[in-house]
C-alpha cells in the first residue's frame, strides 16, 4: 500500500542540545484514521509541527506524497489541512470571510467555496453566525470555524490537535461523520486526543508516544498483544504503559 | 495589610513605574514632533487668530463654560484595584490617610493640567479680560482652591448610591462652578468672592461632610473611575505606541465594504483580502491613517508658505506609509497564515496594493485642500510630491523590508 504519510525516523525539537522527539516513525496510509496518543507533554504537538513543516527535524524526514517540504513547499501545503488545539482565528475577520479566505488560500473556485461553505454552515449550525466576527463566539464556535475551514478545502490528509475540546455533542458527531466520510473517500487523518473512547471507536490505528519516543504502535488488537493485556479497552492499556514508564 | 498609606504610596509609585515606560516611548515616537510643529505654527497663527477675532467676542462667557466644565470633571485617582472589593472593604473604617492622599494626589495632578490650559488661553485672557499678570495669577489660584473644593465634595457625592441622584448632585455643583467661575472672570470684588468661598466651605462642611457619615463607600465605583482614568491613559498612549493591556476592539466600519470589491477571488490576491480587513477593521490602524491624513491636510492649509508646504506634505506622506509597513507584522503570532500554500511574493504584493491605494487616496485629499486654498498649481505640486513619497516607500522600502526578513 502506498503511503500518504511517510514520517521518517525523525528527531527534532526547538533546541538541537535538547530534542524532544527521539527517531519518531510512522505512516498514515490512504483511507485510514490513526490516533495520536500521548500525555501533555510527550511530544504531540511537536510531532504535527514537524509535519506541518513549521519546525524542521534535526534527521530524518517527513514524505507527504512521496515529497518533503523542501521539494515543492506550496504543493506540500495544498495536500494538507489542519485543525489546531487552540483556535486560531483572525478577530478582525467575520466567519464568513474566514472561509472565504482559506477559499482563496487555496485555490478553490468562486462556486465551488460557496457550494461547500453554505453546505458546511449548515452542517454545524452556524449559518446565522456566519456575518459574525469571532470575538462573539464560545470556544465552541471558534473550533468550529477551524473545522469547518479544514473540510472545506477538502485535502488529502487532516491533521487535528485534539479537535474535540469545547465542542457540544452535536458538533462532536457532525465533526466524526464527516471524518467517517472522508477517510472512505480516501483520505487520511492522523488525530491527537486524550478521548480515548472516542479514539477507539474510530480510529484504525493508534500511536502511543511518551517521553518523545513511539512506545506502541498498531491497530487495538496489536496493542492488546503488545501490552499483553488481551481484551482490554484502550484506557487500560493506556494507563498501564504510562505506569510503567512511571517506573522508569 | 496594616498601613493602608504605604500601600497607597506603593500603588501611586506602581503606576507612575508603568506610566513612565509609555511616557518615554511617546517621546521617542514621531507623533512629539507634530506635536511640536502644532506649537511653532500655533504660536505664530495664535496672534493672528486674535487680531482677527471680532471684538464682540464673548470672551468672558468662554472662559467660564471652559472652566466650569475643567473644574467639574475629573474625580479623585483612588489606585483602587478590582480585588480591593474584596480584601479592602473591611478596613473603610481605616481608611481614611488613603483617601486624605487620593484628594492630595488629585489635586496637585488637576492643578497642573489647570495651569497647562491657563498658559494655553493666557494670551487671550490679556488680550480680553484684564492686562495684569496679576490678575491671572489670582485667577489660577483662586482655580485651583476651587478645584480642590470640587474634588473634596466630589468625593463625598460618590457615595450615593442612585444613580439619578447622583447625576443631580454632579449637575449642582456645575451651577455652583458656573456662579463662581463667573464672578471670577467678570472681576467681582474682593468681598464677592470671599463671600462664595465661605459660602462654598459652609456648604462642604453643612453638607457633604453629612454625606460621609450617612453613607459608605461605592467601592465599585471608585474602581470604575480609576479603571477609566488608566484607559483614557492607555488609549492615548495607544496612538503612538502599542499598548498590549488594552485589547484594541475590532471596528466594523460597515461604510468602507465597498472597498474589499477592489480585491478579485484569486489565489494571488489572499494577501490583498487579508491586508484590507487588518487594516480597516484591527489595531486602529485606518484611525492613525485618518488623523494623519487629517492632520496633513490641515498644515497644508494653513501654511502659506510654499516650501513649508511642501515639506509638511512629504513629512505626513512619509510617516502615514511607516505607519502602513507595519502591517507586515501585524500576522507575526498567527499559525495559520504560515500554513496557507501561498509564497511570501504574494503577501509583498498585497502590501504594495494596499499602500499604493492608500497612498493615491491621500495624495488626492492633500492636493484637493491644497486646491481650495492654492489653486491648482499649488495642489499639482502636493500631489506629486505626495505620490513620489510612496512610490518610494512602495517600491523601495517595503521591498528591501520583505527581502531582509526572509
Amino acid at each position: 500500500m502506498s503511503e500518504l504519510l511517510e514520517v521518517c525516523k525523525i528527531t527534532g525539537g526547538y533546541q538541537k542540545s535538547k530534542p524532544v522527539l527521539h527517531d519518531v516513525s510512522f505512516t498514515v496510509h490512504p483511507g485510514e484514521m490513526v490516533g495520536l496518543i500521548g500525555l501533555n507533554g510527550a511530544g504531540k504537538s511537536t510531532t504535527i509541527k514537524h509535519i506541518l513543516g513549521l519546525m524542521e527535524p534535526h534527521n530524518g524526514e517527513v514524505l507527504l506524497n512521496g515529497r518533503t517540504m523542501a521539494d515543492d513547499k506550496d504543493g506540500y501545503r495544498q495536500n494538507l489541512a489542519y485543525i489546531p488545539e487552540t483556535p486560531l482565528l483572525y478577530e478582525e475577520m467575520t466567519l464568513w470571510e474566514h472561509l472565504e479566505l482559506t477559499a482563496m488560500a487555496y485555490g478553490l473556485s468562486k462556486s465551488q467555496f460557496e457550494e461547500r461553505a453554505n453546505a458546511l454552515l449548515k452542517e454545524f449550525r452556524m449559518t446565522k453566525m456566519a456575518k459574525w466576527f469571532p470575538s462573539h463566539f464560545s470556544k465552541g464556535m471558534r473550533q468550529k470555524v477551524m473545522i469547518m475551514s479544514a473540510f472545506l478545502i477538502k485535502p488529502s490528509l487532516y491533521i487535528a490537535d485534539e479537535p474535540f475540546v469545547g465542542l457540544d455533542p452535536i458538533g462532536i458527531k457532525s465533526f466524526l461523520d464527516r471524518m467517517l466520510i472522508l477517510r472512505s473517500e480516501g483520505c487520511g487523518i492522523l488525530m491527537s486526543t486524550h478521548i480515548l473512547a472516542t479514539a477507539e471507536k474510530y480510529c484504525d490505528r493508534f500511536l502511543f508516544l511518551h517521553q518523545g519516543k513511539i512506545i506502541l504502535k498498531g491497530t487495538l488488537k496489536e496493542l492488546q498483544e503488545q501490552a499483553n493485556m488481551p481484551g482490554s479497552d484502550l484506557d487500560d492499556i493506556y494507563v498501564e504503559m504510562t505506569k510503567e514508564d512511571r517506573h522508569d | 495589610m496594616t498601613n493602608v498609606t504605604e500601600l497607597w504610596q506603593k500603588r501611586r509609585a506602581d503606576y507612575w513605574t508603568m506610566a513612565v515606560k509609555y511616557l518615554r516611548l511617546i517621546g521617542n515616537s514621531g507623533f512629539l514632533f507634530t506635536i511640536y510643529l502644532l506649537f511653532v505654527f500655533g504660536s505664530y497663527y495664535y496672534g493672528q487668530f486674535l487680531q482677527w477675532l471680532p471684538e464682540t467676542f464673548p470672551a468672558v462667557v468662554f472662559f467660564t463654560v471652559v472652566f466650569t466644565w475643567f473644574i467639574t470633571r475629573g474625580r479623585v485617582r483612588t489606585f483602587m484595584k478590582q480585588g480591593d472589593l474584596i480584601f479592602l472593604t473591611p478596613l473603610e473604617g481605616k481608611m481614611s490617610s488613603y483617601i486624605r492622599s487620593s484628594i492630595i494626589y488629585s489635586w496637585i495632578m488637576e492643578t497642573f493640567w489647570l495651569l497647562l490650559s491657563i498658559l494655553v488661553l493666557a494670551p487671550l485672557f490679556f488680550d480680553r479680560i484684564d492686562g495684569a499678570g496679576s490678575t491671572l495669577i489670582s485667577v489660577f489660584l483662586l482655580l485651583s482652591g476651587l478645584k480642590l473644593w470640587n474634588l473634596l465634595s466630589g468625593f463625598e457625592e460618590q457615595r450615593i448610591l442612585d444613580k439619578n441622584h447622583y447625576l443631580v448632585h454632579t449637575l449642582l455643583r456645575t451651577g455652583l462652578n458656573g456662579v463662581a467661575i463667573y464672578g471670577l472672570f467678570t472681576q467681582q470684588p474682593l468681598w464677592v468672592i470671599g463671600l462664595i468661598s465661605v459660602a462654598l466651605t459652609v456648604f462642604y462642611v453643612g453638607y457633604y461632610r453629612r454625606l460621609a457619615r450617612s453613607y459608605s463607600l461605592k467601592w465599585e465605583r471608585l474602581v470604575d473611575i480609576e479603571n477609566q482614568t488608566v484607559m483614557t491613559f492607555y488609549r492615548i498612549a495607544n496612538s503612538f505606541t502599542d499598548v498590549p493591556s488594552l485589547k484594541s476592539k475590532v471596528k466594523f466600519r460597515r461604510w468602507l465594504n465597498p472597498l474589499y470589491g477592489l480585491v478579485k477571488f484569486e489565489r494571488k490576491k489572499v494577501y490583498h483580502y487579508l491586508f484590507a480587513r487588518s487594516f480597516m477593521r484591527a489595531n486602529d490602524y485606518f484611525g492613525i491613517f485618518i488623523r494623519l491624513t487629517f492632520l496633513g491636510a490641515l498644515f497644508i492649509s494653513i501654511v502659506n508658505i510654499e516650501w513649508g508646504r511642501w515639506f509638511v506634505t512629504v513629512l505626513f506622506a512619509y510617516m502615514t506609509a511607516i505607519q502602513i509597513e507595519t502591517l507586515k507584522n501585524h500576522y507575526d503570532t498567527s499559525q495559520m497564515i504560515e500554513l496557507y500554500p501561498v509564497g511570501l511574493d504574494s503577501k509583498r504584493a498585497g502590501h504594495q496594493f494596499w499602500m499604493a491605494v492608500l497612498g493615491t487616496i491621500q495624495a488626492f485629499i492633500f492636493s484637493i485642500t491644497a486646491f481650495i486654498s492654492y489653486g491648482i498649481s499649488g495642489a499639482l505640486v502636493v500631489f506629486i510630491l505626495a505620490m513620489a513619497t510612496y512610490l518610494y516607500h512602495v517600491q523601495l522600502r517595503l521591498k528591501k523590508k520583505y527581502e531582509t526578513s526572509t
